[in-house]
């Protein structure tokens, strides 16, 4: 993970998201999961709310969501994107994987404070 | 497994884009909608909610552009667009693309039709099994050279040959195909084979059943195997042929089963059957000394080279020459891969060809990178510009790369249908069964080399420019806002470099075709000691079961004599065996009266012809001494002979043959039989019995009374047209005998015109590819030269203006168009003397470094040369120094 650029960083990120997101809220569509992750990450992921849809394109081509067209609330037509069991299996990689990382970067920091 | 899946994705997302994306449309007009409504719901006015949405969203084209490059396949995608751009490109210029496309559809279509013929020569694998483990074997003697073998040396060999695990005896004959269910008597090919034959060469009969081991002996069961093509043509292609009967000479054969379609050998054959059938009640099969159409073939055993199976044979063969004096003296023997006695001389002819195409292809290219260049250069600007714009240096190569793969493209597909066109006109023109039964076509492998043709192409005239067009000093080109065209000394040398290449390649082809030229008008004109105009061929063979005595021959072949020399507007007939360039021979051993007995091997052994009255009169022989046969040259008479010049000085240099005597065979001292003594009676001239480039043998003629045949050639001249001819013949023969049928019909023009086919079909090839190369090439200087006095226009208006006249502009640019040329026939000729030196074999009486041949063809390039810039030298003469000093 040290040798990924930034851009990388920020994707994995947005994609973890995602999948967390729809893990949580069930199938949503692409304005609800843009709100959720704006809210939760305070505007630092997403440049502008469109730069989701290269993700979602990229999670259904790996196979972690799928998407149908359904109805939303207010009577539109939209494209709902729901978990798959493989996806769900990412999600629980993915934590994983974050809070191993987050524990050594802790230990790290907080040896190197001591004397 | 998931890139599986997702590269199935991105393939299906390539396929279905324009759906896709208006589904994203709807997406992203949802998600829109429902951003305003947020913001409408925190208060903002609808036009501000809007236009805030619009800014949250992002821009519409940036996010479809995005979501593309994740979708489908870019690279893909990329490709389609680079392609739809070159083709745009390609259509805004038809001048250029036409002639490039045509330019190379000329020099891949020859490759590809040259190929085919490699392929289907020289390089398509034998239907045998094994086929490098195969061999042919014949006997050989210095008098002659390659002979056929006689059965017994054969099954010596195949007894004492160890190298050899299994050797098969091929025996050539011919039969009459009469009887119930045939319309018409005619005439079929044989092979009388081992029965191991078909087993060892890995054919199986395709119906029916292979020989058996016994039916080696004399004696065996009439059977046969028919060949497809018979099978197809008389038993329409019954599959219960198996066990009916066929009659060929009068004997009952009983079809024991059918060839399979690919099979192949040396010789053509309708019918194959058991060597037992042939040696039956046949002397022939136990005559060590009768070497009649035979060959042998043989399997090396594993692991024995062909090296140590040649000394073998030839050891076991010096063997049986001192076992066997009479018969095998100095007879050795020869033995040829398999591919090699397939092949024969046509290897030299196709890779002359197969250099010559090449070395049209090359300057094709060079012409094709010329204009790239040219083309390139105009559009450095262009480059310059998007390269600042932050393009990549890769995309606008592969860019322009595309474009020669475009072109490369359209000019292989035109070369391919060419090729198509091309491989049938020149398999027309080549005489029956030269080919030995190879197939020739734009078979699978002949479409790979194409293919592999037209990418090395694109490579070649493509890369250059490209890699050039964009290289970064470009940029500095710009800045300066010289002219757009000038690129430096470094491409005005390589164009240089590229004409001078394409005379040194057109002078080799043009000294190629010269020497052909000049040998095949040496070999049109060699002499060959008869005249073939007029006169028509055709063959008898009488079979042995209804003319078995030679009262009932002889008196067949007269009444066809007079029948036919009855025919209103005959001139004369005759029969006659092994007819000039019939490719039929028979020869054999004579003792000439006192000459001292030779060893066995050294006899003399002249071909011999036997013929009726007026041979010599109806082919138009010259009658250098005494006479010729008349009636009263019969059996009762005494044996007379007429011989041929080469025979006379010979044997009687400084005397006089008329009376000389000598005998048939070999003298044997032992024997208490006097000598059956032969009479010199006339001497007549040299035939080219073997082919116009070969040399004469000694030959001898008999009476047909004193020498009754059953196999002979009937010669006809006349003044009427052949075909009427032909079949006033057919009907003067079927008056004698209804069921005789008549084979071979051909004119002795066309055995003449045959007999150069191959030379003169090269040299018509050869001809044509030297011409487009020299129309290439001219087209090359012309390009060059142009492009240079367009360049230095400038550079001529300044020398006029400083007193120069129109006559030394004139010399500079010669100048320059003469260093070309001169450079390059300089080249060209030490690269010739190196390579005509390879075809030297297909040469006749002219040698491989002909002086005339080079020089003239020297000649010719640098008019062409100087042809080739005619107009751009009047341009430069014709250059107003006012114009061009302003022209920058």
């Amino acid at each position: 993970m040290i040798t990924a650029t930034k851009a990388e960083v920020l994707q994995g990120t947005l994609d973890l998201l995602v999948l967390k997101t729809l893990d949580t809220l069930g199938p949503l569509h692409g304005f609800g999961i843009a709100r959720r992750i704006q809210q939760v990450s305070q505007d630092a992921l997403l440049l502008n709310q469109g730069t989701l849809y290269p993700a979602l394109v990229r999670l259904e081509q790996r196979g972690w969501i799928r998407s149908k067209w359904g109805v939303s609330d207010n009577n539109r037509r939209a494209r709902f994107y729901s978990l798959t069991k493989a996806g769900q299996k990412q999600l629980a990689v993915e934590a994983r994987s974050w809070e191993r990382m987050a524990s050594i970067i802790t230990r790290l920091l907080a040896g190197a404070e001591e004397p | 497994m998931n890139w599986l899946r997702e590269a199935v994705l991105r393939l299906r997302a390539t396929l279905g884009r324009q759906r896709r994306e208006q589904m994203l449309d709807e997406e992203l007009e949802t998600h829109l909608a429902l951003l305003t409504e947020q913001n409408v719901e925190r208060g903002m006015s609808p036009e501000e909610a809007r236009r805030t949405a619009r800014l949250s969203l992002g821009g519409r084209d940036q996010i479809k552009e995005s979501v593309r490059d994740h979708r489908g396949l870019p690279l893909l995608e990329t490709l389609g667009q680079d392609i739809h751009y070159a083709l745009r490109m390609l259509r805004k210029s038809p001048g250029f693309t036409a002639v490039t496309v045509l330019t190379l559809a000329l020099g891949i279509g020859a490759n590809t039709a040259i190929f085919s013929f490699v392929y289907g020569v020289l390089l398509a694998p034998l239907p045998y099994r094994d086929a490098s483990r195969l061999v042919v074997l014949n006997e050989t003697t210095p008098r002659v050279g390659n002979v056929s073998v006689s059965y017994p040396n054969f099954l010596d060999w195949r007894e004492q040959s160890s190298s050899f695990s299994k050797m098969a005896y091929i025996q050539q004959m011919t039969f009459n195909l009469a009887g119930a269910g045939v319309s018409q008597p005619e005439n079929i090919n044989g092979d009388s084979v081992s029965p191991n034959f078909l087993s060892m060469m890995g054919v199986r009969p395709f119906l029916g059943r292979d020989f058996q081991a016994q039916e080696e002996k004399a004696g065996t069961q009439r059977v046969l195997l028919l060949s497809d093509q018979l099978w197809q043509s008389h038993f329409g292609a019954d599959r219960n042929v198996v066990g009916r009967a066929i009659t060929l000479d009068g004997n009952d054969f009983v079809i024991i089963g059918v060839l399979p379609p690919d099979y192949r050998w040396l010789d053509r054959i309708d019918v194959m059957l058991p060597i037992g059938v042939w040696a039956t009640n046949n002397p022939q099969a136990a005559a060590r000394e009768d070497r009649g159409d035979s060959t042998v073939a043989g399997r090396l055993a594993p692991g024995v080279p062909l090296a140590r199976g040649r000394a073998e044979m030839e050891g076991i063969a010096a063997g049986l020459a001192k076992q066997y004096p009479a018969a095998n003296d100095q007879f050795g023997v020869r033995l040829q891969p398999i591919r090699d006695a397939f092949v024969g001389s046509l290897q030299t002819e196709i890779l002359v060809l197969f250099a010559a195409v090449v070395f049209v292809l090359l300057i094709a290219c060079a012409n094709v990178a010329n204009l790239f260049l040219v083309r390139g250069a105009a559009r450095t600007k262009e480059f310059a510009l998007r390269i600042a714009f932050g393009a990549s240096r890769m995309r606008i190569i592969r860019q322009m790369l595309t474009e020669s793969f475009v072109l490369a493209f359209l000019g292989g597909a035109l070369g391919l249908a060419l090729a198509l066109a091309g491989v049938r006109v020149i398999t027309g023109l080549i005489p029956q069964g030269t080919l030995a039964g190879a197939s020739i076509g734009l078979n699978g492998t002949v479409l790979l080399f194409t293919a592999g043709v037209v990418v090395l192409a694109a490579l070649v005239f493509g890369m250059g420019p490209a890699v050039h067009a964009t290289k970064r000093d470009v940029q500095e080109e710009l800045k300066e806002g010289g002219r757009t065209a000038t690129v430096g000394a470094a491409q005005n040398r390589l164009r240089g470099v590229l004409a001078v290449a394409e005379i040194s390649l057109a002078l080799v082809l043009l000294a190629g075709a010269g020497l052909m030229t000049k040998s095949l008008y040496r070999l049109m004109n060699v002499n060959p000691g008869f005249q073939p105009d007029r006169v028509l061929t055709m063959e008898m063979y009488l079979s042995p079961q209804r003319y078995s005595k030679d009262p009932a021959i002889l008196n067949f072949w007269q009444q066809v004599l007079d029948g036919v020399r009855a025919l209103p507007g005959v001139d004369s007939a005759a029969l006659g065996t092994n007819v000039p360039l019939s490719d039929r021979h028979s020869r054999t051993d004579i003792t000439i009266e006192g000459m001292a007995l030779p060893k066995p091997g050294s006899f003399p052994h002249p071909d011999v012809h036997t013929i009726s009255r007026d041979y010599a009169r109806t082919l138009g022989m010259v009658l250098e001494r005494g006479r010729t046969f008349t009636d009263a040259d019969n059996e009762s008479a005494p044996l007379v002979a007429l011989v041929n010049q080469k025979l006379a000085r010979q044997y009687w240099a400084n005397e006089n043959p008329i009376g000389k005597r000598f005998m048939w065979g070999q003298f044997d001292p032992a024997s208490k039989t006097p000598p059956k003594w032969v009479t010199v009676v006339g001497v007549v001239d040299d035939t080219k019995l073997y082919g116009l480039a070969n040399p004469a043998r000694p030959e001898v003629y008999d009476p047909l009374r004193q020498d009754v045949n059953n196999d002979m050639d009937l010669l006809v001249k006349s003044r009427i047209d052949s075909s009427v001819l032909t079949s006033e013949i057919r009907s003067a023969v079927a008056a004698v005998d209804k069921d005789q049928p008549i084979f071979a019909i051909a004119t002795m023009d066309k055995l003449v015109s045959d007999d150069v086919s191959a030379p003169r079909l090269t040299l018509v090839l050869l001809g044509l590819f030297s011409a487009l190369a020299v129309v290439l090439a001219a087209i090359g200087i012309y390009g060059v030269i142009s492009y240079s006095v367009a360049q230095r226009t400038h550079e001529i208006g300044v020398r006029m203006t400083l007193g120069a006249h129109p006559r030394d502009v004139l010399r500079l640019v010669l100048g320059q168009v003469g260093k070309f040329a001169l450079t390059g026939i300089a080249i060209g000729i030490v690269a010739a003397l190196g390579l005509t030196r390879l075809m030297s074999s297909l040469l006749f009486s002219v040698s491989a470094s002909d002086p005339a041949t080079f020089a003239a063809v020297a000649i010719l390039l640098v008019l062409v040369a100087i042809f080739a810039c005619y107009i751009p030298v009047r341009r430069a003469m014709r250059v107003d120094p006012m114009v061009a000093l302003r022209y920058e």
